[in-house]
């Protein structure tokens, strides 16, 4: 196998520049972990974990732990390749299982100050700054598909990253898109 | 008429900017910031529609689009509210509803003939003698509805938008921006909703306490303080059309609907003044003190003609000096009651040179030759007990400016369950019973001294922040004793015309008929008479038809009560309620694949699927030549629509058993098996392969539609066993191809297999987790389409990688993409059902002959009991196989099936075979039918009866030779 195969996405990686940027990050590293012992796992590997669910915590220098339930973590690392992409799916640990969110899902990462706005003709969920703070996990809708809205803070920038199913990503990406229109 | 732009005069006009548009095709010149209505009264032209029953010439009654008498058509949209409606240049506006011209409406005659057409008359006509109607429809219809819908119009874009706040303050006027700024001073996140242009409500046109000087710099004022504050946010031109549970507001803007979201909401809406109720009352030139005040206000018009002011309260003589002061030649004040309120009024009005009728009405208004427009009134004196004395005057006037009451904008407070109740005494309107989180401040309240509104709209600030949990101080002290409204101002005329509906033609003696007639219930009023029906919704006419219907049933008015409000409190585009339009389309990650190679994609539930590769008009033998290269040599088709649930845990095994019918604890390791669902009710809900990939590990497919189903029943049922196990929806992360063929097993090791595939090591219904071209994949020996088949399951970004290592192995096999159709044949050849085609909400396993896959001596599955119940009944009808000749017409899906006469069953299946040169179908049949080689009856298009023969399934490879090469 070559690396290639694994920087695949069906929005192509594209980045969409503009007073609200849209950018691809479905070929950046990502895993899941679900079960009892996860959390404690997670902090014996060193990662910083949100202490309830629907948080996201940064570990430095290696990337971001999102909480989706008391028992389900997704680990986003945006600066890493997406190197390998297992179908095993043996217990990593006692009652700990691994998820496939590389695979399930495609990565948007949404940046600039009207953000709140545009994904308000979206998304039912009121994120704007006093509502949804950094570090602000919503498991929601967006235009009718299930979407996992965070928000927190990447390379200096407040961004929200959208998580949606990977057969939907193009669907995603059009809306996004046709919502920006009026903030760009 | 002149245009005049001071200070306070002429606000939202623009002088130097002038604008032409067309009404009724004649060129008419106005300001930029007028209204259509604007424009044209500037420009002298006071009809501007007629009305709906009687064609009865109108002019603008509210200036604030409370009425219907300036709907006007544009060449896109009917019935337009004119002075809503801003001037642009080169706007093109007509007047509808008339025959012939405006001025000279021909269906006028309806007018004169108005005594044949009673209150509601037409409940009693048009259906004698019989069949008549077929007649009387046409001129019905004709006759019928307002203005021109433009089918062919493009639609615009319209979107939607979720808006947040903690209060919502409906209504910019004193209160609304009292509330706003105290609220939002306490921290609270304010929305401020207004629906005219500006900011302001009546501060902007109406004089309190006589001084427009002070009125106007608070106002500004209060504007800018919203305007400053970081925690207002200030819609302007924006409806709220309706107020829902828990504070949701739909708010309509100029091409978007807002959907907002509140904590709580503050009704600052105002209140709609009332018009009296005399002879001719509804003739341009007749209309509200407000509106007045707006035009000169707001618009900047001045009338030459001589204006008199007809009073019901104090208020109205601010109209009067306000008028007179723009420059209008004020004639006369007819005072209703025997002295103002506040006597320095009138001594104002006397040292003004305005002379005052006291205790005086309007007995009837008369128009000019050509019967358009106001022309004079007759003054009666009122005697002891308000009835009419005689007469007074006759007075030349263009202009009759009426202010005899306010009713509360009650509308979206009613919506919310509140109660708007009546004081016989005072005249007063309260409303009661707010829904939790709702308050009221302002002229809604019945507060009307600007003192007052303004300490409302602070309270009611204060009582949302209470509701916000927030700790403010105690409510001002606060009681407003000015009264505005008269208790009767009608005056019945002997020759009636005297107008209580203006949208509907509806005069004092239709209501008071209505209630003759038995019509006591308010509700049941409106519904006969359709008094409040219209575009106006009541507004106008809801006050005077309780007081009517009170008087003539002898009851309070508060006893009567008002028509019930609904929304929407304005008609609403409904392209805004459309919206953007999300039509979710899921695509495979070989989708573009697909296109590349030409394929006609087709849905199947939200996922876009490849019917069959090739142009259209080549159909039928682009799915022929399909189904022959999987029959022949090899196909490969795109699966990953496939559903796929993840089972892992201790307890994994035991959960499938208890989930499927089948028993899957002695499941070997490697192998798969066929899965099927029955709900609680023994009805056959899904089927998959369940693929057992270690001992604590299944794999199990789901059909397209019913994963997400599936997996919410597995989430529910093992909340409730709690079972050690953990259940994953993997549909998206594992996509799928399915190589099938004779050759398939040659081209998958032509790609490059780490295991062998031979029929020994890798037998129908293996599976095993390998490398195919490198890339980790899930493979099980499936048979759907009845040949020797591999499906090969993917982490979705390799899925394309993986299909273009096949496609390029299979070169040489001959391998050829298939899909949906194709898939669809070869299944039926094979006698597989589709769960959702072959089966629906009643279909339990007996009926498919799936008893077979389901485990007779488990002690549970999810259905058992019913299944077991269902199998002890008799069969009421059974899926069979039946086949027919190509010469026969081939039944559709959905053609019944006729047994004695009866419908029993229908198709669920039918198709050209080009492997078996048959017609070849699966239908639900009577029992008695059941058997192979019965004949049975299916109803095809144009009721031809076929007779097809009952056969065997599978119709093709009956001993599965193929699928287990």
């Amino acid at each position: 196998m070559t690396e290639t195969m694994f920087n695949v996405s069906p929005l192509g990686g594209q980045v969409y520049d503009g007073a609200i940027s849209i950018a691809d990050y479905t070929t950046r590293h990502r895993s899941g972990l679900r079960g009892a012992q996860a959390r404690s796992l997670l902090i014996e590997a060193g990662w910083s974990v949100p202490a309830h669910p629907n948080e996201i915590l940064q570990t430095e220098d290696r990337g971001f732990v999102m909480a989706l339930s008391q028992r389900e973590f997704w680990l986003l690392e945006p600066t890493r390749d997406a190197l390998s992409i297992s179908i095993s799916t043996t217990a990593v640990d006692k009652d700990v299982y691994p998820l496939f969110c590389q695979s399930s899902h495609c990565w948007l990462v949404v940046t600039g100050e009207l953000k709140s706005s545009m994904m308000a003709k979206l998304c039912g969920v009121d994120l704007s700054d006093n509502a949804f703070a950094t570090g602000t996990v919503a498991q929601t809708q967006m235009a009718l598909i299930n979407c996992i809205i965070a928000r927190h803070e990447m390379a200096g920038h407040d961004v929200f990253s959208l998580f949606v199913d990977h057969s939907l990503a193009e669907y995603a990406l059009e809306v996004l898109l046709d919502a920006r229109d009026e903030f760009v | 008429m002149t245009r005049i732009k001071t200070q306070y005069v002429g606000q939202w006009i623009d002088v130097t900017r002038s604008k032409q548009f067309t009404f009724d095709g004649t060129v008419v010149t106005g300001l930029h910031g007028d209204s259509v209505t604007s424009a044209l009264l500037a420009n002298d032209i006071w009809l501007q529609s007629r009305s709906f029953k009687y064609h009865r010439p109108r002019g603008p009654l509210t200036l604030c689009g409370q009425d219907a008498n300036t709907l006007v058509q544009t060449p896109n949209t009917p019935n337009v509210l004119a002075d809503r409606l801003e001037v642009e240049e080169d706007l093109r506006v007509s007047a509808q509803h008339y025959t012939g011209w405006l001025r000279f409406d021909l269906s006028r005659l309806l007018d004169w003939f108005g005594r044949f057409l009673p209150v509601g008359f037409y409940y009693k006509a048009f259906f004698k003698p019989s069949g008549s109607w077929r007649w009387w429809e046409p001129l019905v219809r004709s006759a019928a509805g307002l203005g021109v819908s433009n089918l062919s119009v493009s639609a615009p874009y319209n979107d939607k938008v979720y808006a947040f706040c903690d209060i919502a303050v409906v209504g910019g006027g004193p209160a609304g921006l009292n509330a706003a700024l105290s609220a939002a001073e306490a921290g609270a996140r304010v929305m401020l909703i207004e629906q005219e242009p500006y900011l302001g409500g009546s501060l902007s046109y109406h004089a309190f306490n006589g001084d427009m000087t002070a009125t106007q710099l608070r106002r500004d004022e209060l504007i800018q303080a919203v305007y400053e504050h970081q925690n207002i946010r200030v819609l302007v031109s924006a409806t709220c059309n309706a107020w829902f549970s828990d504070h949701y507001l739909p708010v309509l803007t100029s091409g978007r609907l807002l959907k907002v979201r509140a904590k709580q909401t503050i009704l600052a809406t105002g209140s709609s003044e009332q018009h009296a109720v005399f002879r001719h009352n509804d003739l341009p030139g007749v209309m509200m003190c407000s509106a007045l005040d707006r035009l000169i206000r707001l618009y900047g018009v001045v009338s030459k003609r001589p204006v008199v002011v007809l009073a019901g309260n104090d208020l109205a003589y601010q109209t009067a000096f306000s008028s007179q002061d723009a420059g209008a030649h004020v004639s006369a004040i007819v005072d209703l009651r025997e002295h103002c309120d506040d006597p320095a009024l009138a001594i104002h009005a006397e040292n003004r040179g305005i002379p005052i009728y006291k205790h005086c009405a309007v007995f009837e208004a008369s128009a000019t030759t050509l019967g358009l427009e106001l022309a004079k009134i007759v003054i009666h004196r009122l005697d002891q007990t308000d009835g009419i004395g005689e007469k007074v005057a006759t007075i030349k006037c263009g202009i009759l400016a009426m202010s005899v009451g306010f009713m509360p904008a009650y509308q979206l407070a009613c919506q919310g369950g509140a109660v708007l109740n009546y004081d016989d005494e005072t005249a007063q309107f309260s409303l009661q019973n707010l829904p939790a989180g709702m308050h009221i401040a302002g002229s809604v309240n019945s507060m009307f001294a600007l003192d007052t509104v303004e300490t409302d709209g602070q309270n009611a600030a204060r009582a949302a922040l209470r509701g916000l949990g927030m700790s403010v101080e105690a409510d001002e002290p606060n009681v407003c004793h000015q009264r505005v409204n008269h208790p009767w101002p009608f005056v019945k005329h002997p020759d009636g015309r005297e107008f209580v509906d203006f949208d509907e033609d509806l005069q004092i003696k239709d209501i008071v008929n209505t209630t003759r007639m038995g019509y006591r219930d308010i509700q049941l009023v409106k519904r006969f008479s359709t008094v409040g029906m219209g575009p106006s919704q009541g507004r106008h006419s809801a006050l005077p038809t309780a007081r009517l219907v009170a008087a003539t049933t002898d009851r309070t008015v508060t006893e009567t009560g008002v028509t019930t409000a609904r929304p929407p409190l304005t008609p609403e585009p409904l392209g805004l309620l459309a919206g953007r339009r999300f039509h979710p389309i899921r695509r495979s990650p070989l989708h573009h694949r697909h296109v590349a190679l030409g394929a006609h994609m087709m849905p199947a539930g939200v996922w876009q699927r490849p019917a069959f590769y090739g142009g259209t008009e080549r159909r039928k033998s682009l799915i022929e030549a399909e189904v022959s290269a999987v029959r022949t040599r090899v196909g490969i088709i795109d699966v990953s629509t496939l559903g796929g649930i993840e089972l892992r845990g201790p307890d994994a095994a035991e959960f499938m058993n208890r989930v499927y019918t089948f028993g899957f604890i002695k499941q070997p390791i490697g192998k798969t098996r066929y899965a099927v669902l029955t709900s609680e009710q023994g009805v056959v809900s899904d089927d998959g392969v369940a693929a057992r990939l270690g001992e604590n590990h299944y794999y199990v497919t789901a059909t397209t539609s019913g994963v997400d189903q599936v997996y919410r029943d597995m989430l529910k049922w093992n909340a409730q066993w709690r079972l050690d196990l953990d259940i994953a929806n993997v549909t998206s992360a594992f996509s799928a191809v399915n190589v099938a063929g004779p050759l398939s097993r040659k081209v998958i090791e032509t790609a490059g297999c780490s295991v062998d595939l031979n029929a020994h090591d890798f037998p129908y219904l293996a599976c095993k987790e390998a490398y195919v071209a490198g890339l980790p994949v899930r493979m099980m020996r499936v048979g759907f389409v009845g040949e020797l088949g591999f499906e090969l399951h993917a982490p979705s970004p390799l899925i394309g990688e993986l299909w273009d290592q096949l496609m390029t192995a299979g070169e040489a096999h001959g391998i050829r993409p298939f899909g949906v159709e194709a898939q669809r044949l070869l299944r039926l050849e094979k006698g597989h059902l589709i769960v959702g085609q072959d089966t629906d909400g009643m279909t339990h396993p007996d009926e498919v002959a799936l008893r077979w896959a389901v485990a007779q001596k488990k002690a549970f599955f999810v259905g058992n009991k019913s299944v077991d119940i269902l199998s002890k009944h008799p069969l009421t009808r059974q899926l069979v196989g039946f086949e027919l000749g190509t010469s026969s017409p081939q039944p559709k899906e959905g053609h019944l099936v006729i047994h004695d006469g009866n419908i029993v069953g229908s198709v669920t299946s039918c198709e050209y075979s080009p492997t078996m040169n048959k017609i070849i179908g699966l239908a639900y049949v009577h029992p008695s039918d059941s058997a192979v080689g019965s004949t049975i009856i299916i109803r095809t298009d144009n009721d031809i009866h076929v007779r097809p023969v009952v056969v065997t399934t599978p119709f093709y490879d009956p001993n599965n030779a193929r699928q287990t090469l």
